[in-house]
């Protein structure tokens, strides 16, 4: 149970920050400006520019053209090989398709020629799948044959799923996670320094009540500002969450804990506000390629895949995904739900364990 | 009546000048303080003054030796210890935001206990400054806020570690004046100083430290007759510092 003074340090945490108008003003623009940007760009990724160069006079040449132009992934611009390439150059483009003179005449008939920025890695991949399927479909019809296996797309959950949906559960996670940090591991080396700590405990508070009471009014702030994220995104951006709040915030609440722990780990081991910034880092940067945030984590290579899927964002992440996007419950036995038992516990062990809280000397 | 025993106590850290080696920064020391007196620890800097001061409050761990207080094992019970004692540390930084009613109430909660934050500041000269922020006060005014955050839950035994420090005349003879007041009232009180006038104007007892040890204590009286130089043809009036200086050497420390 709570005591006491656990209850007075939490609402006194809370106090300071609601008095501090600078954090409280820049913690709410934040979620303000995550929403605009979804809001004017309609929540779906913009289409990939691509440059079209057509030398050959052949009429198959001109179908393959109309068949890219109607792939919805592609925003196509059709010119010569120079004026693309300048393009693609400048960034104006991100790939350059090129149809040569050539073009269905032995001995290459079907050799296209693929111009590529090759530091727009992501987009690559994208180009090629769809790419393939186009030229598959073409070669179709040049050889008059009904394709042997079609594959008709139809989601079984029966949901209108879209990019905002995939990624707004991920996003917040990450918010939760970096909001979480900044507000323990950060927080705990300042006060440290400047002996606010030691102040603290020459009272008969103990490590742990000390990091209950910030624990409860960090979830009570975080609560806050990812509750102005989801009105926002649910009234604005019409995000549905199937699962619904509760469970939500049921998970928002455990990897806050989480999280937060972290922090306090983070904020004993550093000595200094500049050897926190890279802990901090080394913690966060791996988790944001490796959790699944932006990119499924069946998308890694398989011998990291297991590591990747036991990390705490990763846990905390899918579980509010599949709450949103699928109506889990949050306390079904499953792989993240015992990921997000392990991490409770064992963040809240290191984080008592390896509490410091005098002047570390450097 | 012996409140603080303190026994055969020692503490070691690593030496900064020879890698993989400690050196003692209290070495074997032994004090008995008594209820109800002004107990001064004395040394110059690196004499291990504070961390002495500080196995005694519980908050640096005890490498070897004992010390009990008002018969609670600081070593086993630490939390327990800090119920009964106050503690004014060298440092006086607080929470951001916060004003003095403000930190007054939340270190009362940190002990369960209730407060009337303006009779406390009132006790301390300070309570038209009520809502002002610690950064507003004055060095002495700081000085006098951190005793009376020490005071919250009316301990039996406070600690005051170098309060005097970079005060000026006024502020220092008013400090003096609240330890002699909480001194009257039956708080023992344990401090810790550089400054000799203070040592000989509040303590009842001394004790000198160098170098980690304990190398003479008494009152301050007789530790004056016992070390301070004869007067010679000049009749001079011998004082504590004479003492000070006499045991611990006119180098400078850093």
């Amino acid at each position: 149970m709570l005591t006491k003074p656990q209850i007075h340090l939490a609402s006194i945490f809370i106090k300071i920050f609601y008095r501090d108008r600078q954090s409280l003003f820049f913690s709410l623009l934040f979620p303000l400006i995550f929403t605009c940007i979804f809001l004017f760009s309609g929540g779906e990724p913009n289409p990939t520019k691509l440059g079209l160069v057509n030398q050959s006079q052949d009429a198959l040449s001109f179908k393959f053209v109309e068949l890219v132009k109607k792939e919805k992934t592609f925003l196509v611009k059709e010119g010569s090989e120079s004026e693309l390439k300048e393009e693609l150059i400048s960034a104006d483009q991100t790939a350059v398709i090129i149809i040569p003179e050539t073009f269905n005449q032995s001995p290459n008939p079907g050799k296209l020629r693929l111009l590529l920025d090759a530091s727009q890695v992501r987009q690559v991949d994208a180009i090629k799948d769809s790419l393939k399927a186009t030229l598959l479909s073409i070669e179709r019809d040049i050889r008059n044959i009904e394709p042997m296996f079609s594959l008709q797309l139809e989601d079984v959950k029966s949901r209108p799923q879209r990019y905002i949906d995939f990624l707004l559960p991920g996003i917040l996670a990450y918010m939760l996670m970096n909001l979480c940090i900044a507000g323990s591991g950060f927080n705990i080396v300042e006060y440290r320094r400047r002996g606010i700590l030691k102040r603290l405990f020459v009272t008969p508070i103990q490590p742990k009540d000390f990091i209950i009471s910030i624990v409860l009014a960090r979830m009570f702030i975080i609560l806050i500002q990812l509750s102005v994220i989801l009105g926002l995104a649910i009234g604005l951006l019409k995000i549905n969450i199937i699962g619904g709040l509760l469970p939500l915030y049921g998970v928002i609440l455990f990897g806050a804990f989480i999280f937060l722990c972290v922090g306090f780990f983070l904020g004993s081991l550093a000595k200094t506000q500049e050897s926190i910034r890279p802990l901090v880092l080394l913690f966060t940067f791996p988790q944001l390629i490796l959790s699944g945030i932006f990119f499924p984590i069946s998308s890694l290579p398989s011998f990291i895949q297991p590591v990747a899927s036991g990390l705490p964002l990763s846990v905390i992440a899918s579980t509010m995904r599949n709450i949103s996007n699928d109506g889990a419950a949050l306390f079904a036995i499953n792989f993240n739900f015992l990921g997000i038992v392990f991490w409770i516990f064992f963040s809240f062990f290191i984080a008592t364990k390896f509490f410091v809280w005098q002047k570390v000397a450097s | 009546m012996p409140i603080i025993k303190v026994t055969n106590l020692e503490k070691h850290y690593p030496s900064p000048e020879k890698p993989g080696k400690t050196f003692a920064a209290v070495n074997n020391i032994n004090l008995s303080i008594n209820t109800g007196e002004i107990f001064g620890l004395l040394g110059p800097n690196g004499a291990g003054k504070t961390t002495t001061l500080e196995m005694l409050e519980g908050l640096t761990d005890i490498d070897n030796g004992d010390v009990s207080v008002n018969d609670i094992n600081v070593k086993k019970n630490p939390y327990e210890v800090k119920k009964i004692i106050g503690v004014q540390l060298q440092s006086n930084e607080y929470f951001d935001r916060l004003n003095l009613s403000d930190l007054l109430i939340l270190f009362a909660n940190l002990y369960s206990v209730s407060i009337d934050p303006k009779a406390l500041l009132a006790k301390v000269d300070l309570e038209n400054k009520i809502h002002a922020l610690p950064d507003d006060l004055s060095g002495g005014q700081k000085q006098r806020f951190s005793i009376a955050c020490a005071l919250v839950n009316n301990p039996m035994i406070l600690f005051l570690d170098e309060p005097t420090t970079g005060l000026d005349p006024q502020a220092k003879r008013n400090l003096w004046n609240l330890a002699k007041d909480l001194n009257e009232e039956g708080m023992t009180i344990v401090l810790t100083t550089h400054n000799m006038e203070e040592a000989e104007y509040l303590c009842d007892r001394i004790a000198i430290m160098d170098k980690g040890s304990i190398i003479a204590q008494d009152t301050p009286q007789q530790l004056i007759l016992d070390y301070a130089p004869e007067p010679n043809e000049t009749p001079i009036h011998g004082n504590i510092e004479d003492v000070f200086l006499a045991l611990t050497g006119h180098g400078l420390r850093d």
